[in-house]
C-alpha cells in the first residue's frame, strides 16, 4: 500500500434547485412541494458568449459556469485534470434526437442534437473553454458517477500523476424524461423530489485557502455486511451524511444500515433540499465540504431533530449508496 | 520505473469473430468482417458495417440466458468477451468479490430505447427496458452474469471509453486498490449513432480506406473486449503468466472541437508521448502502432501529423484495423488492444487493408503482410470531444 498524500478540497460550487453559486441554502433553504423541479439558473452571460450559449444545452452551460467559478475560487490558474461524472449525460439533446428519429424517420436529421448528446460532451466542452489539454475523462455509472470521478482524481493525486483536478457531477432532467423514469420505477417514490445537479469541485495539494481535507475514499459493489463493517471501522466520523431521499422503504433500510454500521454517529441528509438524481452525491460532497468550512451544520440537515447541535464538525463521512448496490464512503475533515 | 502491470487474460468479439482464435485467424488471413447490414433495423442499408455475426437471440442462446432476463445487445457482447477473458486468466466466480470491473460504453441500452422510445412516452409497453437505458446498467448487467465483482464503474468518453477503462484499471493496481481488475468496453451499433454519424457526413458508403488519399469516412462496427490486468505479485501467487505488459498509457484532451480533431493532432501527440514517458521508452523502440485510423479525412490527417511530430521522419510501421471490424466506437480501445497482444504473441503486423494511395504529406501504412518480432506496440483510441488515449503494450520477456 502506498503512502497517502494529503488531498484538499480547494473549492466547491453548485447550480441546483437551491440558489445557484452560493450557500444560501444553509440559512434560507428553498422548500419545494412538487416532485419535479428544474434548477435555478444564474445568468450565464458572465461565463459564455451569447453566440456559443445559443447552441448549448442547459447541462453544458451549468457545467461551464460551475467549473469556471470553482477554478476561480480554488486560487489555481489551471488544473491538471478534468474529470466528470454524469449518470445520463446530455439527456435533453438525446431526447430531441430520439424524438426526431422516432417521429420523423431517418432521412432528415440535423447533426446539432447528436453532436451534443454524448456523455463526454460535458468534460470536453469545459476543456475547450479552459483550453486545457490535461487528462480528461467522463464516468457514467448510475448513483456513483460523481463518486467514480472523485475516485479517479484521488488515485492520480496519490500516484503523483496530477497535482490538481476539476471534478464535476452533472445531470439534467426534462419533464418527459422524468415521466419516463417514473414509469420505469426509478423516480418519484413517495416524498422523493427529483433535482438536477451541477457541481464542480477542485481538489489537489493544499493551497492558502481550502474547504476541507479528503482523508479517505472507497467504492464497493454489493458488499457483504462484514465488508461494510470493516470499512466503517476505518471511516470513523461524528456525522454521517446519508442519501435518504423520501423513498420510504429505501430510506428505512438506509437508516437501519447506517445505524448498524456507525452506531451513535449523528445522521444527516441533503436530498430533501437538493433532490435526487444520479449525480446528487456530488451535491452531498459539496454540502459536507461547505459545512466543514463554515464550522457548523444547519439544523435542517439532521435526520433526527434531537441530534441537532452547534458543535463544530471535525469530520463528516459521506455514506452514499443506491439501492444497496454501489456504495461509496468519503471521509472529509475540516 | 513503476511496478509492471501484467495482462493475464483477454477476450474479444467483433465482426471478425468470436474469441481470440477466430480473431487471430482473420487478422493473419486479411479477412474483413465488414459487409452489408444484416441485424440492425434501419433504413440506411447503403452503409457497410462490421456487425457481430449473431442476432441478440443467438447471443442469448450462446450464453444460456433464460427468457425472462432482460438484456441489451451491448451487454450481451460484453458477456461473450468477459467470459473468454475470465476463463483465459483462470478466474473463477469465487474470486470476483476481490476483483474490480471497469467497462466503457456510450450507447448503453440505446438499442432498446430507440426501438421503444414512443412507448416509453405514450404507454406502458416495454417499460422494463427504461431502467437499463443508462451506461452503468449495461456494465452491471454484463458483470452480474458472472457473479459479484468488488467494484464496478463505467467510462464514457465516446470512442476512447475502453482505452480509458484500461487506464483507470492500471492506476487502481498501482495505488494498491486491487490486485486484479477486468477492464475494457462494449458497444453495439445503434440506429441512434448510425444516424448521428450520417448527419455529420462521416460515414462512407464504400468499404472504408484509412490513411488512403481517397478515404471518405468510416464504417461503423460493434463488439466487445476485456483484458485482465494483474499485479506481478498476484500473478505469481496464482501461477498465471503474463501474455503482455501494459507498460505505459497516456490520456490528453485535444480541446479543439466537439466533433473534429485539431490539424496538428495536439491531443493525440500528447497521449502517445505520455505513454512513452510513463514506460520510459524512447520513440525508436516502438515497433508498430495500431492507429485509431477511422478513415475520416479529418482523423487520419490529424493522427498522421501527431505521429510525425512525435517520431519525426522515423514513424514506426503503423496500420489501422478498422477495415477488419468497422469502427467499434467505445469498444475499439480494448478490441484493438487484444489485436496488439495477438500481434506481439505471433510476431506480425495487421495489414492496413484496402489501401492504395498515400495521403499527400501523410504516413504510409503497413499494406503488405509483415511477419516480424515485435516488442513494443502503441495502440491509439481517440474520441469525440478530443478524448485521446494511447496504450503501450509490450512483450513480457524483452
Amino acid at each position: 500500500m502506498m503512502e497517502k498524500k494529503e488531498i484538499y478540497v480547494l473549492s466547491a460550487k453548485q447550480i441546483s434547485v437551491q440558489q445557484p453559486l452560493c450557500e444560501d441554502w444553509m440559512s434560507q433553504p428553498i422548500e419545494y412541494q412538487q416532485p419535479f423541479n428544474r434548477s435555478i439558473d444564474p445568468s450565464f452571460k458572465d461565463y459564455i458568449s451569447p453566440i456559443e450559449a445559443r447552441r448549448m444545452g442547459k447541462i453544458l452551460k451549468r457545467a461551464i459556469a460551475t467549473s469556471k467559478e470553482a477554478l476561480k475560487a480554488s486560487g489555481l490558474e489551471t488544473v491538471d485534470a478534468i474529470i466528470t461524472g454524469t449518470g445520463y449525460g446530455c439527456i435533453e439533446n438525446t431526447e430531441f434526437f430520439l424524438d426526431a428519429l422516432s417521429k420523423d424517420g431517418e432521412q432528415m436529421l440535423s447533426p446539432t442534437y447528436f453532436m451534443q448528446s454524448t456523455h463526454n460532451t460535458i468534460s470536453s466542452i469545459v476543456a475547450i473553454q479552459m483550453k486545457n489539454h490535461g487528462y480528461n475523462v467522463t464516468y457514467a455509472h448510475k448513483g456513483t458517477s460523481f463518486d467514480s470521478a472523485l475516485q479517479d482524481a484521488v488515485l492520480q493525486l496519490r500516484l503523483g500523476k496530477i497535482s490538481s483536478a476539476l471534478v464535476g457531477g452533472h445531470d439534467e432532467m426534462t419533464e418527459t424524461f422524468y415521466n419516463i423514469l417514473k414509469k420505469g420505477g426509478m423516480m418519484g417514490h413517495d416524498d422523493e423530489m427529483c433535482g438536477e445537479a451541477a457541481v464542480s469541485v477542485v481538489v489537489g495539494a493544499r493551497n492558502d485557502d481550502y474547504l476541507c481535507k479528503i482523508l479517505d475514499f472507497k467504492m464497493l459493489h454489493k458488499p457483504t455486511i462484514e465488508r461494510l463493517k470493516a470499512m466503517a471501522a476505518k471511516f470513523k466520523a461524528d456525522f454521517i451524511l446519508t442519501g435518504i431521499s423520501g423513498d420510504h422503504k429505501s430510506d428505512e433500510a438506509y437508516i437501519a444500515e447506517a445505524k448498524e454500521l456507525f452506531g451513535d454517529a449523528k445522521l444527516l441528509k441533503y436530498k430533501h433540499l437538493f433532490g435526487e438524481s444520479f449525480t446528487s452525491s456530488g451535491l452531498g460532497f459539496y454540502v459536507a465540504a461547505q459545512c466543514l468550512k463554515a464550522g457548523k451544520i444547519p439544523a435542517h440537515l439532521f435526520v433526527n431533530p434531537k441530534d441537532i447541535t452547534d458543535k463544530k464538525p471535525s469530520k463528516i463521512l459521506i455514506f452514499n449508496h443506491s439501492d444497496g448496490t454501489n456504495y461509496s464512503l468519503t471521509l472529509l475533515e475540516a | 520505473m513503476t511496478d509492471r502491470i501484467l495482462i493475464t487474460g483477454a477476450g474479444v468479439v467483433s465482426a471478425i469473430g468470436c474469441g481470440k482464435v477466430q480473431t487471430l485467424d482473420a487478422l493473419l488471413n486479411n479477412r474483413s468482417g465488414v459487409g452489408p447490414l444484416v441485424y440492425l433495423k434501419t433504413e440506411h442499408k447503403e452503409f457497410p458495417v462490421g456487425e457481430v455475426k449473431m442476432s441478440d437471440e443467438g447471443m442469448r442462446k450462446h450464453l444460456n440466458i433464460n427468457d425472462k432476463e432482460i438484456t441489451t445487445r451491448t451487454a450481451l457482447m460484453g458477456m461473450i468477451a468477459l467470459d473468454e477473458a475470465l476463463k483465459d486468466a483462470k478466474i473463477t466466480p469465487d474470486m470476483l468479490p476481490n476483483i474490480g470491473f471497469i467497462s466503457g460504453t456510450t450507447v448503453g441500452g440505446m438499442d432498446m430505447s430507440e426501438q421503444y422510445y414512443l412507448d416509453y412516452v405514450n404507454n406502458e409497453n416495454h417499460k422494463e427496458y427504461i431502467a437499463v437505458h443508462d451506461c452503468g446498467s449495461c456494465s452491471e448487467m454484463t458483470a452480474n452474469h458472472f457473479g459479484k465483482f468488488a467494484f464496478i464503474t463505467t467510462l464514457s468518453t465516446a470512442c476512447s471509453s475502453a482505452a480509458n477503462a484500461i487506464i483507470l484499471g492500471a492506476n487502481m493496481l498501482r495505488c494498491g486498490e486491487a490486485d486484479i481488475v477486468v477492464v475494457g468496453g462494449s458497444e453495439c451499433i445503434t440506429k441512434f449513432h448510425l444516424n448521428g454519424f450520417n448527419s455529420l457526413m462521416i460515414l462512407d458508403t464504400q468499404w472504408c480506406r484509412p490513411f488512403d488519399a481517397t478515404r471518405a469516412g468510416l464504417n461503423l462496427g460493434e463488439g466487445a473486449a476485456y483484458l485482465v490486468l494483474e499485479t506481478e505479485e498476484s500473478a505469481k501467487k496464482r501461477g498465471v503468466k503474463a501474455q503482455a505488459i501494459l507498460s505505459g498509457y497516456g490520456n490528453a484532451c485535444d480541446a479543439f472541437h466537439q466533433t473534429a480533431s485539431s490539424p496538428d493532432g495536439e491531443g493525440a501527440y500528447r497521449a502517445m508521448k505520455e505513454a512513452l514517458q510513463l514506460a520510459d521508452i524512447q520513440p525508436d523502440k516502438i515497433d508498430y502502432i495500431n492507429a485509431h485510423g477511422t478513415g475520416t479525412p479529418n482523423n487520419d490527417l490529424s493522427e498522421s501529423q501527431a505521429m510525425k511530430r512525435l517520431f519525426g521522419d522515423k514513424v514506426p510501421p503503423m496500420s489501422s484495423t478498422k477495415q477488419f471490424t468497422g469502427h467499434t466506437t467505445s469498444a475499439s480501445g480494448s478490441i484493438e488492444a487484444v489485436f496488439c497482444i495477438l500481434a506481439l504473441q505471433n510476431g506480425f503486423m495487421p495489414v492496413n487493408l484496402n489501401w492504395s494511395q498515400p495521403i499527400e504529406d501523410g504516413v504510409v501504412p503497413v499494406h503488405q503482410p509483415l511477419k516480424k518480432e515485435l516488442k513494443h506496440i502503441l495502440c491509439n483510441a481517440f474520441g469525440f470531444g478530443g478524448n485521446d488515449s494511447s496504450l503501450l503494450i509490450s512483450k513480457p520477456e524483452l
